[in-house]
């Protein structure tokens, strides 16, 4: 309720805050297209930018919660299989070959093709064994692939400025220049949210354990399999939508998981709402401190609260 | 067919278990010894159905084809409890016992007495990564009790836990078979043979003997087996 009523709170401030200041009458006028210029910008600039932070935040956050659950470690992130760095590689090797004429799609879709081809890789790696140790493993070496493979492109192929500034783009993790196509790419990620709400409470036996879940009637196989899946479309989805934004997925479950204690079935909806509130926060922000990009805050406020965190549990 | 509570036929894990078969009634208090690395928790492990046997083998509860069974439906059937609790979240006592409710879909029937019975009452809200390792394994035993299941397969359930509470999980077990359950756990302890129903000996992952205890135990088994001189006559014995 209380993280619900903050992102409502946020999103206004949001929509009202910018180059131009609306008053909240010019913000409801503009909503309902009774003041044109106040339309213009609701619709047109902050509307669509509002609705992608909060769609990535949601899977970035539920994303992390997914995966902490997945490898019972409450350190672990979306970036931790290499799934964030797979789609940021996809984007990357469209910008840097030039493939971006084709259509405004393309580099969305190569950040999901990207994404499914790190988690393929992970799946492939696991598929003996399928220990917890081994899928780290397998995502630190294919985080360093990527990496290679985004530094390859970025040193040989991005010839131009124009290029260079896209690629950076990419890899910082932004929400500037969202229209409604990025909204429809990412509306996809509320159908895997929604998918999720129903695993909380094998999540809750899962994160205990896999041998104790699986004795206690949890079908692992299958119930992992989905996690894994849906994690993977939410995290590719985020990264389509604004480029590579970290911490969300570490910190925002972290988090919740103090406030209201470690139960999933509460956790999942929570991390969504909570995950989008974060990121319109973030970003309202950056664009009062003269336009930081979201990646950049994110990982601003992350990092130094994160590090609290970690020493706090520590004593 | 017979309709033991747990058979297990022909079942072999490569490198860690001979083929062996054995049948236990239900009912029954056994107990599984050996050394270290002699097969005990493979045996637990198979017998749970969370390690598959190698081909050939086959484990049947009740007389029914393990593979047969839906995961929910083992949840209810069976029981397990491993030999190292560890946990990563700060579930609360009572959580990790109510998991127990997974397969009945429930989180609360029977909660509240497995908690008293595993005098957990007193740490019932205290987040579980905080315990002690006896503490902690009372709240699996708790949980595998929440269960309801009539199979309880238990490993080294006595080894963590100080000897008020060895004993008195020692009755509750064995009131779980008087009500015809069945409950099978490894142990170390031979001094609390004399309590069970059976004791099978497994050596270097391979069937030495099973039977009443009395038969089966006997000093030149013990010597052979554990390479211990054994002295059977009344020592040291723990009351309630």
């Amino acid at each position: 309720m209380i993280s619900a009523a903050a992102l409502a709170g946020l999103a206004a401030v949001s929509l009202a805050s910018g180059d131009v200041a609306l008053s909240p009458e010019q913000l409801v006028a503009g909503l309902l297209r009774r003041d044109e210029l106040a339309a213009t910008i609701v619709w047109q600039i902050r509307l669509p930018r509002l609705l992608v932070a909060m769609l990535v935040g949601a899977a970035l956050s539920a994303s992390g919660l997914v995966m902490q659950a997945y490898f019972r470690n409450s350190l672990a992130s979306p970036g931790l299989l290499g799934v964030s760095a797979g789609g940021a590689a996809g984007a990357v090797v469209a910008i840097g070959f030039g493939w971006v004429g084709f259509s405004l799609l393309t580099v969305p879709l190569m950040a999901v093709a990207g994404a499914l081809v790190a988690t393929g890789a992970v799946l492939m790696l696991a598929r003996r064994g399928a220990s917890t140790e081994r899928l780290l493993l397998a995502g630190v070496a294919l985080n360093a692939l990527l990496g290679a493979v985004t530094s390859y492109v970025l040193s040989a192929h991005t010839t131009t400025y124009e290029r260079t500034a896209q690629v950076l783009f990419w890899l910082l993790g932004g929400l500037e220049d969202r229209t409604w196509e990025h909204v429809v790419m990412a509306v996809p990620i509320l159908l895997a949210g929604a998918l999720l709400l129903p695993l909380g409470r094998p999540m809750d036996l899962l994160s205990l354990g896999a041998e104790e879940a699986q004795s206690l009637g949890v079908d692992v196989r299958r119930v992992r399999r989905w996690l894994l899946g849906l994690s993977t479309v939410l995290t590719a989805l985020a990264t389509a939508a604004a480029g590579t934004v970290g911490f969300v997925g570490l910190i925002v479950p972290h988090i919740l998981r103090l406030l209201v204690g470690p139960e999933h079935r509460r956790l999942v909806p929570l991390s969504l709402v909570a995950g989008a509130a974060f990121v319109v926060g973030c970003d309202l922000l950056g664009r009062s401190a003269g336009g930081l990009r979201l990646g950049i805050v994110t990982a601003l406020v992350g990092g130094p609260f994160f590090l609290w965190l970690l020493r706090r549990e520590e004593r | 067919m017979s309709a033991g509570a747990l058979s297990l036929k022909n079942v072999a894990v490569p490198g860690r278990l001979h083929a062996l078969s054995l049948e236990f009634a239900a009912g029954k208090m056994v107990g599984l010894v050996g050394p270290n690395g002699s097969g005990k928790s493979t045996l637990l492990s198979v017998a749970a159905g969370l390690l598959p046997p190698a081909a050939g083998g086959e484990v049947c509860w009740s007389g029914e084809r393990l593979a047969g069974i839906p995961a929910i439906e083992r949840g209810r059937r069976a029981a397990w409890v491993p030999q190292e609790a560890r946990f990563e979240f700060g579930f609360s006592v009572r959580a990790v016992v109510g998991q127990g409710r997974y397969a009945h879909g429930d989180d609360t029937a029977g909660v509240a007495e497995a908690l008293a019975r595993f005098d957990l009452e007193r740490i019932a809200e205290r987040p579980v990564n905080r315990l002690s390792g006896g503490e902690r394994h009372r709240v699996l035993l708790a949980r595998a009790w929440a269960t309801g299941a009539g199979l309880q397969l238990w490993d080294e359930p006595l080894a963590a836990l100080d000897p008020r509470h060895g004993l008195e999980t020692l009755m509750l077990g064995r009131e779980l078979t008087r009500g015809g359950r069945t409950l099978v756990f490894s142990l170390h302890d031979l001094r609390v043979a004399h309590c069970l129903d059976e004791v099978v000996v497994l050596h270097e992952g391979r069937l030495r003997a099973a039977g009443a205890p009395e038969a089966v135990l006997t000093p030149e088994l013990l010597r052979e087996v554990f390479g211990v001189t054994a002295r059977v006559e009344p020592g040291l014995t723990l009351f309630l």
